[in-house]
């Protein structure tokens, strides 16, 4: 187990150090002096050559590629990624201060996906061939195809618009300081309910199919068999034996369903005005704002890769054959 | 194989359904112009609407030349065709899926936005499974460093959210056609690496490649004649998935404004335009995003049959 951890926190280790030179690299091929990617669009041309040189040897543009390199990867393990080109502000303050929305929505639309995608994908494993399993198998795969701003505007179209029970946009409503504690809350909770939804129901079909596959591939194999040729029950070989075997490759969903939660929140962030990462990874992309571009898209890098340490680590735990065996497929 | 895939009514519906969606792509500028297919004027006849696949309409902005006989594309309207008098108009005779906010016919420019859907969806594939192929065949065919760095390079791809990176990509180095098509193709090869190195791992000691290799063949003729056409069928399978992914990618991306530039008809930015008229326009949310959702389920129901239709233990 401890040689595999270690194994396992090396790569990790390593893919950082590749996510930060993949990151520096990409910065430096964008066309255009450098100077523009930390100050702003400016017209360089209208700067005279002294301040240029000034500017340059204040962000240390005049270093070697190497040094300006490590001066950055220093920066970028503190989490320091420099001063947004928008308000002068770190980068990692305009950064922490989003996460816990962003983490919010997110949270709450796992909860949902995973809360009734597994059930329903267990269920239909253990269905296989009926008629409501194969309509459930069509209905997901048809939900998986949706476009997700889509969604959004149609559940917009139908609750904020035509009938006006839930709010258009925003995390709080205008009012929102002036009500009593428990208004707030519901207020808060009705706020959330479309961006949930708009970014719940493709990981809820993601996991729905998963888990469904993870179960038929368990009940195909021997040991279920013999379970069944000893007498056991239906029901008792699914409940004892092939149940725990098929939630084990759940985990590596996990890291998996991480990062494609991040790519909807900018989608879903920007549809409904939600005050998050995505909505700030959004505005600093139209602003040119490339120290914060940079800063989110290492930071989220990084937490993807945590994610999925985390679940390979557990992953280790729960099978025996991963830590033991050959290395596992990335 | 095809005979499995042939069973399936709902996947040859979806595969004849791509078809269509590929000939009105193709025929674009003959189905939605608001110059006729063929005219005769006073400098005798003519076929203006075929001139759009040479250069996009450069006169959009003047009014129709007199001519005494005309036949009319099916739809009259040209994609760009802004019409202030009309505006957001509902669907009717004249519209058939309503106007947006300047005037411009629906239909027209869903017509148009189905080339950059498939034009993008095609190219950002086909470089996936080029770049991918390769990758997953060095790693599976070599092994030892080869497929150890492959694997970290995927590994380190799968680590960046998928739209943060290509959203970056495409924003830094200025958005059109070909940086998407470019970016959604280097960023999502993994899948087809993943499956020819595991194909390549499977098969490259196997008796016919063995035998090859004892004729004297180079690596690359054993790794391109022999090998990579046993992988190539699970590489389709996983193409079907990419080019549905690339289409819904590229739709998002025209969505947020970050897509093929304005006023190019996309899919995804006529959607934009809907969520600004969300309280008056519900055509404009509808239509569209039905044809991005229709599309890209068919290309995903295709790789889905096929690939029961690869696997021997599905019924």
């Amino acid at each position: 187990m401890r040689a595999y951890l270690v194994r396992r926190l090396l790569y990790a280790l390593l893919t950082f150090v590749g996510i930060t030179i993949a990151t520096f690299t990409l910065i430096h091929s964008v066309p255009g002096d450098p100077v523009t990617f930390y100050v702003g669009r400016v017209n360089v041309g209208s700067l005279s050559a002294q301040t240029l040189a000034a500017i340059r040897h204040e962000f240390h543009l005049d270093e070697p590629l190497p040094r300006q390199y490590l001066r950055w990867l220093r920066g970028a393990v503190t989490l320091d990624f420099g001063r947004s080109i928008q308000d002068r502000r770190p980068v990692r303050e305009r950064i922490l201060e989003k996460l816990p929305n962003t983490f919010e929505l997110n949270f709450l639309a796992f909860l949902l996906a995973a809360g009734l995608g597994i059930p329903i994908g267990l269920w239909s494993a253990a269905h296989s061939g009926r008629l409501a399993e194969r309509a459930s198998a069509v209905g997901f795969f048809l939900i998986y195809s949706l476009p997700s701003f889509w969604v959004a505007l149609l559940l917009i179209e139908c609750f904020a618009v035509r009938y006006e029970i839930l709010p258009l946009l925003g995390r709080v409503s205008d009012d929102y300081f002036e009500l009593s504690a428990s208004a707030q809350l519901a207020d808060r909770m009705r706020h959330l309910v479309l961006p949930v939804l708009t970014l719940a129901y493709a990981q809820l079909a993601i996991f729905a199919r998963f888990s469904k596959s993870a179960l038929t591939e368990v009940i195909r194999q021997d040991f279920i068999t013999a379970a069944r040729a000893k007498g056991a029950g239906t029901a008792a070989v699914l409940w004892h034996h092939a149940l725990r075997n098929a939630l084990i490759p759940l985990i590596t969903l996990l890291g998996i369903t991480i990062p494609y939660l991040l790519s909807g929140s900018v989608i879903v962030e920007q549809i409904f005005q939600w005050d998050g990462i995505g909505l700030l990874y959004y505005d600093s992309i139209l602003m040119r704002d490339y120290p914060t571009v940079m800063g989110l898209t290492v930071m989220t890098a990084i937490v993807t890769l945590f994610a999925s340490l985390f679940a390979d680590v557990l992953y280790a735990f729960a099978d025996p054959r991963v830590r033991l065996g050959e290395e596992a497929m990335p | 194989m095809w005979r499995r895939f042939r069973r399936s009514r709902l996947a040859l519906t979806a595969l004849a359904y791509i078809a269509f969606m590929t000939f009105v792509a193709a025929l674009a500028p003959l189905l939605a112009n608001r110059k006729p297919l063929l005219a005769h004027g006073p400098s005798g006849w003519s076929f203006p609407a075929f001139a759009d696949y040479v250069t996009a309409d450069p006169d959009i902005d003047l009014p129709p030349r007199v001519e005494t006989f005309a036949l009319r594309a099916p739809i009259p309207y040209s994609p760009n065709s802004v019409d202030l008098p009309s505006r957001l108009d509902a669907p009717d005779r004249a519209h058939f899926f309503g106007t947006d906010d300047l005037g411009r016919d629906i239909l027209a420019r869903m017509i148009h936005g189905a080339r950059v859907s498939l034009t993008v969806g095609f190219f950002a594939t086909l470089i996936a499974v080029i770049v991918g192929s390769l990758l997953g065949a060095v790693a599976g065919y070599y092994g030892g460093f080869a497929d150890w760095l492959v694997s970290r390079t995927i590994e380190l791809v799968l680590c960046f959210p998928f739209l943060f990176l290509v959203l970056g990509i495409v924003a830094l180095f200025k958005p059109s056609l070909y940086t998407i098509m470019i970016a959604l193709g280097l960023t999502s090869w993994t899948h087809e690496a993943r499956y020819v190195r595991g194909e390549f791992l499977r098969i490259r000691d196997i008796d016919f490649a063995q035998a090859a290799r004892a004729s004297g063949a180079r690596d690359a003729r054993i790794i391109f004649r022999h090998l990579l056409p046993n992988a190539l069928a699970p590489v389709l399978v996983s193409a079907s998935f990419g080019v549905a992914a690339a289409i819904l990618t590229e739709s998002a991306l025209s969505f947020l404004g970050l897509g093929v530039p304005l006023p190019t008809a996309s899919w995804g930015s006529i959607l934009s335009a809907a969520h600004e008229h969300i309280d008056d326009a519900w055509w404009l949310v509808l239509f569209p995003g039905l044809a991005i959702f229709t599309t890209v389920a068919s290309f995903n129901l295709v790789g889905e049959r096929f690939r029961d239709a690869l696997d021997p233990r599905s019924e």
